[in-house]
C-alpha cells in the first residue's frame, strides 16, 4: 500500500489559467515555452479579435510563488519580448479558464489593450540601474566636506561603543551628500539615454547607494543604438558608478491604466 | 537559455534574464494588475510570494554608511606599498573588531523574501550570485 495516495492526490487537480501577459494576434510562440507550476505547463496563446493573452494551465490544488514560479513568469515574458511588444500582467494572475480570460479579461479591454500594444508596437522596455561605487563616491563625499572627514576619524578614533551617536552623526550626513549626488547623476544618466527612447518612466532607487532606476521604451530597430549607449554611458561614468542594463522585457513599466 | 550573466560589454553588466532580485521588482511591483480587470472569475489560488522588501530607511543606513567610511583606507596618495603598512595593520584590526561586534548584528540592505525560502538581493555582489543558480533551463 502506497501510504502517500490518499484521497487528496487521487482527486483530479482542478485546471486554471494563468496568464502572463497581452501580445498581438498574430504573435508566433517559441515552441517548448514552459511557464508557471509544478509540472510546469506549455505557454499559449488564447487570441480575441485583435490581441490575445498568453497563458498556461495551473493546478489550482498547489499554490503558486514559488523562486521557480517567478523565474518562469519572467522568462516566458522576456522570451517574447525579445521578438514581440508585449503588455505583462503582474504576478499571480490566474483565471478559471480560456472562457473566462476571452470574455472577463479580453473582450472587455479589448480597446485599451489594442491601442497601447499597436502604439507600442515594436518596442520594448529597458531597463537601467546603478549604483555608486561605494568607496570611490566616499572618498569623494570626504574630500569636499571637511567637517565628514573630521567626524569620520573621530569614530575611527574610539572604540565601537563609545562613537555610537557619532557614528549615526555621520552615517546621516554621508546618507544626505550621497542623495545630494543622486539627484544630478541620476538625472544626468537618463538625460544621456532618454535621447534613444521613445518614453522613460524613472523610479526612485531602493538602495541607499542607488543612483538610477530608470525604465526606457526602446523602439526594436533601435534597440543596438540604445545598448551602445549604455555602454557608452558605462564607460564614461565606471569610475564612480557601476550600471546594469536589463532588456529587451516585456512593457512592465509601461503598461496602460484604466 | 544561456549563463545568466553575458558579458556582452565591459563597463555595464548585463544579465540575461534578470537575478531573481531583478526579476521580483518587475513582476511583483508592475504589470497590469488582473484585479482590476476581473472580479468574477479570479481563481482563489493561493500566492506564496511574499511581498516583503523592506527599505531600511534611518539608523541603520546611516550605521552602515559610517561603517564603510570608517574602514575606508584613506592612505595619501603619494604613498604607497611599503610605507602604509604601519598604519595598516591596527586598521585591519578594526574592521575584524566591527565585523564581530556581538551588540551590532550586521542589517540586511533590502531584503525579498519569498516563501520558498529564498532571499533577494541582500547586495548586488548576492544577485549575481543568486542569478547564477542552477535553476535555470539547461
Amino acid at each position: 500500500v502506497n501510504p502517500s495516495a490518499t484521497p487528496e492526490t487521487l482527486a483530479p487537480p482542478v485546471e486554471a489559467c494563468y496568464v502572463y501577459g497581452i501580445v498581438s494576434r498574430d504573435t508566433t510562440l517559441p515552441d517548448d515555452l514552459r511557464g508557471v507550476g509544478d509540472p510546469a505547463g506549455n505557454a499559449r496563446l488564447i487570441p480575441h479579435r485583435r490581441i490575445a493573452a498568453l497563458v498556461s494551465n495551473v493546478h489550482t490544488d498547489r499554490p503558486i510563488g514559488t523562486r521557480n514560479d517567478l523565474l518562469g513568469h519572467e522568462r516566458v515574458l522576456d522570451r517574447l519580448a525579445a521578438e514581440t511588444v508585449v503588455l505583462p500582467m503582474r504576478f499571480g494572475a490566474v483565471l478559471s479558464g480560456p472562457d473566462a480570460v476571452r470574455n472577463e479579461l479580453l473582450a472587455p479591454h479589448h480597446d485599451l489593450f489594442a491601442t497601447a500594444l499597436f502604439e507600442f508596437a515594436d518596442s520594448a522596455q529597458f531597463t537601467v540601474k546603478g549604483r555608486y561605487v561605494q568607496d570611490t563616491v566616499l572618498r569623494e563625499v570626504l574630500a569636499e566636506q571637511p567637517r565628514l572627514l573630521e567626524l569620520r576619524e573621530k569614530v575611527r578614533s574610539l572604540p565601537s561603543d563609545a562613537s555610537y551617536y557619532d557614528r549615526i552623526r555621520l552615517g546621516e550626513l554621508l546618507a544626505q551628500a550621497f542623495a545630494q549626488k543622486r539627484q544630478t547623476d541620476g538625472a544626468q544618466i537618463v538625460d544621456e539615454l532618454v535621447r534613444y527612447a521613445i518614453a522613460v518612466s524613472v523610479h526612485e532607487p531602493v538602495t541607499d547607494d542607488g543612483v538610477v532606476d530608470a525604465a526606457f521604451l526602446v523602439e526594436r530597430e533601435h534597440f543596438e543604438r540604445f545598448e551602445r549607449a549604455a555602454e557608452e554611458l558605462g564607460k564614461k561614468w565606471a569610475e564612480r558608478v557601476r550600471l546594469r542594463l536589463l532588456g529587451p522585457l516585456a512593457l512592465y513599466d509601461f503598461v496602460p491604466k484604466e | 537559455l544561456t549563463t545568466p550573466t553575458q558579458p556582452r560589454g565591459a563597463y555595464v553588466d548585463r544579465p540575461s534574464s534578470g537575478s531573481l532580485a531583478d526579476v521580483v521588482d518587475l513582476i511583483l511591483d508592475k504589470g497590469l494588475v488582473i484585479d482590476a480587470y476581473v472580479r468574477v472569475s479570479l481563481v482563489g489560488i493561493e500566492l506564496l510570494t511574499i511581498d516583503a522588501r523592506i527599505v531600511i530607511a534611518g539608523v541603520d543606513t546611516y550605521l552602515r554608511f559610517a561603517e564603510a567610511a570608517k574602514r575606508l583606507d584613506l592612505g595619501r596618495p603619494d604613498t604607497s606599498g611599503l610605507s602604509d603598512l604601519p598604519s595598516g595593520l591596527p586598521e585591519t584590526r578594526a574592521i575584524s573588531e566591527a565585523a564581530q561586534d556581538p551588540d551590532e548584528p550586521p542589517v540586511p540592505r533590502q531584503r525579498e523574501v519569498v516563501a520558498d525560502g529564498t532571499t533577494a538581493g541582500e547586495s548586488a555582489q548576492d544577485q549575481a550570485s543568486l542569478s547564477g543558480s542552477e535553476e535555470r533551463d539547461p
